[in-house]
């Protein structure tokens, strides 16, 4: 993955090709040892990749449980999943997941880190308290995220103290909310760790452009967007790409955690019905044919993702 | 005046999400000192008295300390296997010229499509193959290999800004292979060394999913990230003890983070930019 390696010193990685003078016309000595990546390319096959194809063999097995006869189904998983409506409404609430806190996660962060960027007065205060997420494992961000939205918690007691007591809820256990307080989380987390990956990007943006920009009369807002935006785009796209698949991916732990995918199927995303069918519901083959699709659908969007933030100068 | 009256609305937007981060670690670092009434009647009142009856009641429940050791154990195993796994792999990359180098480099980068949940599966019969389902040795094996492509793509950008002449020197006073990646290159990369062990002390410290399912709910082997969300049902709604485990979980990557502020910030965002 070439783009992922965009970096202000990404330029080192050129110097290699270029034979060193001294040893020309005999072989360079320092060949060999390429031996070395040996061990690290088993492991990674043993326990990275072979999983990953043992993926698509399930899915296209009938396996209905750990202990019971495995009988080859073809595409016929495929079929069930698609015939059934449970996938539809992951399939939707994941869609949903995506379109909602991508963008938002994105804009707000790009904002953000533009902002730190600047360094206001207090620029260091704030750098120390985006981290915050970042370092907070998933299990202690749910439990923030119940302690504050369950029915005692502390968004309805703040409710209550203002006088809108009308307005508290069982937020994680409401069909009409539940997949909203896991977005959030997602977005919670999401932008301050995001933020300072982009003002530390924003920081290596020669300070003449601004300059330049600025004698010109260019207001914040116009800076940002046209002149800022465009030199770092490509690398807008990277974080991009890392946000959509860490929420594709990664952030049904949140709903592992927070609200097992309910009530009903209100909060089940794709990632989370993986999991579902196959430590709850005992459906190996259709759990690994979702599994596929979560693959397919990550592949495709990365595709996109880097056409969309091609560098366009 | 570069920060005039138009940055006021700026200003205000990013000071309230910096109390949006702040404000629900405040309520439960107060909410560890206090009885479930206080939390209800005062969420946000400071605590009256700093007893530890939440720490020690959380602790035992869940078996925390327990917890902890095995969450070190298991951290530091993994991150020695990881380091002796990639520092090899990466000066073999970093020295190579050929295109085997870019082959394994993009294999590699594969591990990024990775459905975590959907690998879960195949992961799980892997650990009941080998016979280390439900221990912890899986897990140091396990967690490595999900931080090899991260680690040697870090390492390689490090070990290419080596100067070969270095190594031709060492060549010409008869060093090895081996010595020249034991006395040359893991000395000059120690800071990319320092930044992945910081980038995969979080993540194994922080493992949830994989620990979960393969380590199991065995309090003798289970990690502190397993053991914490079990406090939610033991203790219902007990949350001065939820949240005092809570905290308690937070410690060391706190400790550490203050410590190296600097250094874990870098290796943050290298990490997530090298991706």
């Amino acid at each position: 993955m070439t783009t992922l390696t965009t970096t202000p010193d990404g330029g080192a990685s050129t110097r290699r090709r270029v034979p060193a003078p001294a040893s020309a016309g005999r072989r360079p000595p320092r060949q060999g040892g390429t031996v070395l990546a040996v061990p690290a390319l088993a492991w990674y096959l043993v326990f990275m990749l072979g999983p990953m194809v043992a993926i698509f063999v399930i899915a296209a097995l009938h396996w209905p449980g750990m202990l019971q006869p495995v009988s080859f189904a073809g595409f016929g998983n495929v079929r069930t999943v698609l015939h059934d409506p449970t996938f539809w409404d992951a399939v939707s609430n994941t869609a949903i997941q995506l379109a909602v806190a991508i963008p938002v996660m994105i804009v707000c962060a790009y904002m953000l880190g533009y902002y730190v960027a600047q360094r206001p007065p207090g620029h260091r205060v704030i750098r120390y308290l985006l981290f915050i997420p970042g370092l907070i494992s998933t299990p202690a961000k749910a439990m923030v995220f119940y302690a504050a939205l369950s029915p005692d918690g502390l968004l309805n007691g703040a409710l209550k103290d203002v006088g809108l007591g009308s307005l508290t809820d069982a937020w994680l256990a409401s069909p009409s909310t539940a997949l909203a307080c896991l977005i959030a989380l997602d977005v919670w987390g999401g932008i301050g760790f995001t933020a300072v990956l982009f003002a530390a990007r924003l920081s290596s943006v020669p300070d003449e452009l601004g300059e330049a920009a600025q004698l010109d009369g260019v207001g914040h807002w116009r800076m940002m967007w046209k002149i800022h935006f465009p030199v770092i785009r490509d690398y807008v796209g990277v974080v991009t790409m890392l946000q959509f698949l860490w929420t594709l991916f990664g952030s049904a732990q949140h709903v592992l955690l927070l609200t097992q995918g309910g009530p009903g199927t209100s909060s089940t995303t794709l990632s989370f019905l993986v999991y579902q069918k196959a430590f709850i519901a005992s459906d190996l083959g259709y759990s690994q044919t979702v599994g596929v699709f979560l693959f397919l659908t990550g592949l495709v969007g990365l595709l996109v993702i880097r056409r969309v933030f091609r560098q366009t100068y | 005046m570069k920060f005039g009256k138009r940055w006021l609305p700026a200003h205000i937007l990013v000071w309230a999400y910096a109390v949006l981060l702040v404000v629900p670690l405040y309520y439960f670092l107060a909410s560890a000192f206090k009885s479930n009434d206080d939390i209800f009647a005062h969420p946000f009142a400071p605590p009256k008295s700093l007893g530890l009856h939440n720490f020690t009641t959380s602790y035992d429940t869940a078996h925390l300390g327990l917890a902890v050791v095995n969450s070190g154990l298991v951290t530091l195993f993994s991150l020695a296997l990881t380091l002796l796994l990639a520092v090899p792999a990466a000066f073999a990359l970093a020295r190579s010229t050929g295109r085997a180098a870019g082959v394994i480099e993009k294999v590699f980068s594969l591990g990024f499509l990775i459905p975590t949940f959907a690998a879960l599966f195949p992961t799980f019969l892997l650990a009941a193959a080998t016979g280390l389902f439900h221990t912890r040795t899986f897990m140091v094996l396990f967690l490595p290999a999900t931080a090899l492509p991260l680690s040697v793509v870090v390492l390689v950008q490090f070990m290419r800004t080596i100067p070969p002449e270095m190594e031709e020197a060492a060549r010409l006073d008869g060093a090895s292979t081996f010595t020249v990646l034991r006395h040359i290159y893991t000395p000059m990369c120690l800071p990319g060394i320092a930044t992945v062990l910081l980038l995969n002390f979080l993540t194994f410290w922080n493992e949830y999913l994989y620990s979960l399912v393969i380590i199991g709910p065995d309090p003798a082997q289970r990690t502190v990230q397993v053991a914490l969300p079990t406090l939610q049902s033991v203790t219902g709604t007990d949350y001065g003890v939820l949240t005092a485990g809570t905290v308690l979980t937070l410690v060391p990557v706190w400790v550490v983070y203050t410590v190296l502020q600097k250094r874990m910030q870098q290796a943050l965002v290298s990490g997530a930019v090298k991706m």
